[in-house]
């Protein structure tokens, strides 16, 4: 047990932690955003490997990181605004259109991958590089893990306080809370609801498509099916755990990426417990992270209920 | 007449994806389709083995078509598979000493109760914690991949290899098979008469009016002395114990071999084929027979021309969206007068 308790271990365990974190930051902040305009997107799975796919293949063709940025959050966008248009305009059950676009969008991209596969071998990109901030990136054990990290890592902790700033300060926040709550009363004040709602919506596909690039381009280098693995419906989870708020969601995609780097190091430490029970750690977090919260119920009044104005 | 519309439109706009998906991996779409119906209809085998591939998703798609109905989202039908044949592996590979037929007969039971009690525990957590289903049935599912995971490495493995598989369970203790040389089993026949006791269940029964009144409108149920908290559980409790089913009859008609990719996504096929077949266990059948087709044909496809089977998941979420997409129409031209009124 002596590894545990090292200075170098703590500061490789949080950089891991940090790292490991940051796509489920990416998709839970849009996702909680989107949630808060009540539209509950079960098909972040979805929005997040379409992000994934279309960021790995922009950066491939082009050698373009930032190109692969932008494409893989315009393709989080299309499917996120595709589930909106199912919810909002056609007021299908949510849940229904995300489980449809988590197959549509999972198979479309395993497809599209093996014909990648045949005629180009295994594609790989260059990862994004790390750019320590000079001064705070030599505060010990927590510099290395937060200041000595790249580009789109500090842009989210741009993003996480501008929300906050967002939800407690301004109007526009106010109003989209207002439309999550009650989107009569929101309607009868002259709010756009639906407009809001899509609005929302794009911020979700955004943050998510950001989220499922980021695992690519900023991390593994290679795409290959369902990478996601799940991180889709575990940043639902977040959500809730981090109680809807930006720096709780934080927070709470922190934990679970300590666990996830925690099971990696104990894997390596040779712990003799079977492989898969690491593996699953993240899962079972999830199940029982959801437990500690289930008392208190932060969820919009109207999450997932289908606005119809003309109807009183 | 204007019924027909849709479904004409429907049935042209997906075999036109289809053949751009063929185009796109740079093969002739008429040559697809040649092979297509060669695989389904060209021999005995391959029809046939239609019937086979429907079996589990009956199973699943049943399942999934009464927790609908009752109002529980259950999207883990594939975890509930799982653990349904680990159980039914377990009392086949356990008890060597027990004749096949008991040993059939009790893993039936057990992959009923084991699937079960994987949805129960998610039913329970949604009514006496308010936890929604969604995100739990989904975890349950990669934390039943686990357990099955661990028992292949473990204390089901087979000794005499060192595959992750467990040992072959013996033909006495599968469920027969039918018209050898196929792969026609009895759990096609199992899973339709389960289709027939769950219709009459739902329709014909007390029990299976208040699962429904319960899903349909829940505060009425109450207000009638239904007891809805209950009936979300017997719902969540058969639903999870129709899907071990269909782990059950893939284990023991299909595979032989408790693996680790049984069940190859079916539990999230079923999803769209409970909705679909719009919840009716009729319409289950014929959706999943659909469904094994496509299966099937494209199974043949990528044999042949090495087009990827993936096409059959695009092309169902495909589906799904036209069918969620119906109501354009009717919601267009009420827009329309809500601008004008």
């Amino acid at each position: 047990m002596q590894e545990f308790l090292t200075i170098g271990f703590l500061t490789t365990f949080l950089s891991a932690a940090v790292r490991t974190g940051m796509p489920l930051v990416c998709a839970a902040v849009g996702e909680d955003t989107s949630e808060k305009a009540g539209i509950i997107n079960v098909g972040l799975e979805a929005v997040m490997i379409a992000g994934a796919f279309s960021g790995f293949v922009a950066a491939f063709l082009t050698n373009s990181l930032a190109l692969g940025f932008l494409c893989g959050m315009a393709g989080g966008v299309a499917v996120s605004l595709l589930h909106a248009f199912l919810a909002v305009y056609l007021r299908q059950d949510q849940n229904v259109s995300g489980v449809a676009l988590n197959l549509l969008v999972t198979g479309i991209t395993s497809y599209l991958y093996l014909l990648i596969v045949n005629r180009y071998g295994m594609p790989q990109v260059e990862t994004l590089p790390a750019l320590p901030i000079p001064g705070l990136c030599r505060i010990p054990v927590l510099g290395e893990a937060l200041f000595n990290r790249d580009l789109v890592t500090y842009l989210l902790y741009v993003v996480i306080a501008a929300l906050v700033f967002f939800y407690r300060r301004t109007a526009w926040g106010m109003s989209l809370c207002a439309v999550g709550e009650n989107p009569r009363a929101a309607d009868t004040v002259g709010l756009p609801v639906y407009r809001i709602q899509y609005l929302a919506a794009a911020f979700n596909g955004l943050m998510a498509g950001l989220g499922g690039a980021y695992l690519i381009l900023g991390q593994l280098g290679v795409f290959y099916e369902n990478i996601t693995a799940g991180r889709g419906y575990i940043a639902l989870a977040v959500v809730v755990f981090g109680r809807r708020r930006p720096l709780g969601i934080l927070l709470a995609a922190l934990f679970f990426g300590a666990a996830d780097a925690l099971q990696f190091r104990l894997q390596a430490l040779g712990v003799a417990l079977p492989t898969q029970l690491f593996t699953s750690l993240p899962y079972i977090l999830t199940v029982l992270s959801l437990l500690l919260v289930a008392k208190r119920n932060t969820d919009p009044a109207w999450l997932g209920k289908p606005y119809v104005r003309s109807r009183r | 007449m204007k019924k027909l519309i849709f479904p004409c439109v429907a049935v042209v706009s997906t075999l036109l994806v289809g053949a751009l998906l063929v185009v796109i991996a740079g093969a002739s779409p008429l040559l697809a389709a040649q092979y297509f119906l060669y695989g389904i209809l060209g021999n005995l085998n391959g029809f046939v083995e239609i019937l086979v591939k429907a079996t589990p998703l009956m199973f699943l798609g049943l399942g999934v078509a009464v927790a609908f109905r009752t109002g529980f989202f259950n999207i883990g039908g594939e975890g509930q598979l799982y653990m349904g044949a680990l159980a039914a592996a377990m009392v086949t590979l356990l008890l060597p000493g027990v004749p096949g037929a008991v040993r059939v007969l009790l893993a039936i039971a057990a992959s009923f109760a084991a699937g079960g009690l994987w949805a129960f525990l998610p039913a329970y957590l949604k009514n006496r914690l308010g936890i929604s289903e969604t995100v739990n049935t989904i975890m349950f599912n990669y934390i039943a991949t686990m357990f099955v995971g661990i028992s292949i490495r473990g204390f089901l493995q087979d000794p005499a290899d060192y595959l992750p598989q467990s040992a072959r369970i013996e033909e006495a203790a599968s469920l027969p098979l039918l018209l050898r040389p196929t792969r026609l089993h009895l759990g096609f026949f199992l899973a339709l008469l389960a289709v027939a006791v769950v219709w009459f269940i739902m329709q014909r029964t007390t029990v299976g009016f208040e699962l429904r009144i319960s899903g349909s409108n829940a505060r009425g149920a109450a207000c009638m002395g239904i007891p809805v908290r209950r009936s979300l559980l017997l719902s969540a409790v058969i639903s999870g114990g129709l899907a071990g089913l269909a782990g059950m009859s893939e284990l023991l008609g299909v595979q032989h071999r408790l693996l680790e990719n049984l069940s190859g996504g079916n539990g999230y096929t079923a999803i769209l084929i409970a909705l679909m077949a719009r919840n009716h266990p009729l319409g289950v059948v014929l959706v999943s027979l659909g469904f094994a087709a496509l299966q099937v044909g494209a199974a043949t496809m990528q044999r042949q021309m090495g087009i990827p089977n993936a096409i059959v998941s695009i092309l169902t979420g495909f589906i799904v969206l036209l069918i969620l997409c119906q109501g354009l129409a009717e919601i267009r031209r009420e827009r329309r007068k809500e601008r004008l009124g």
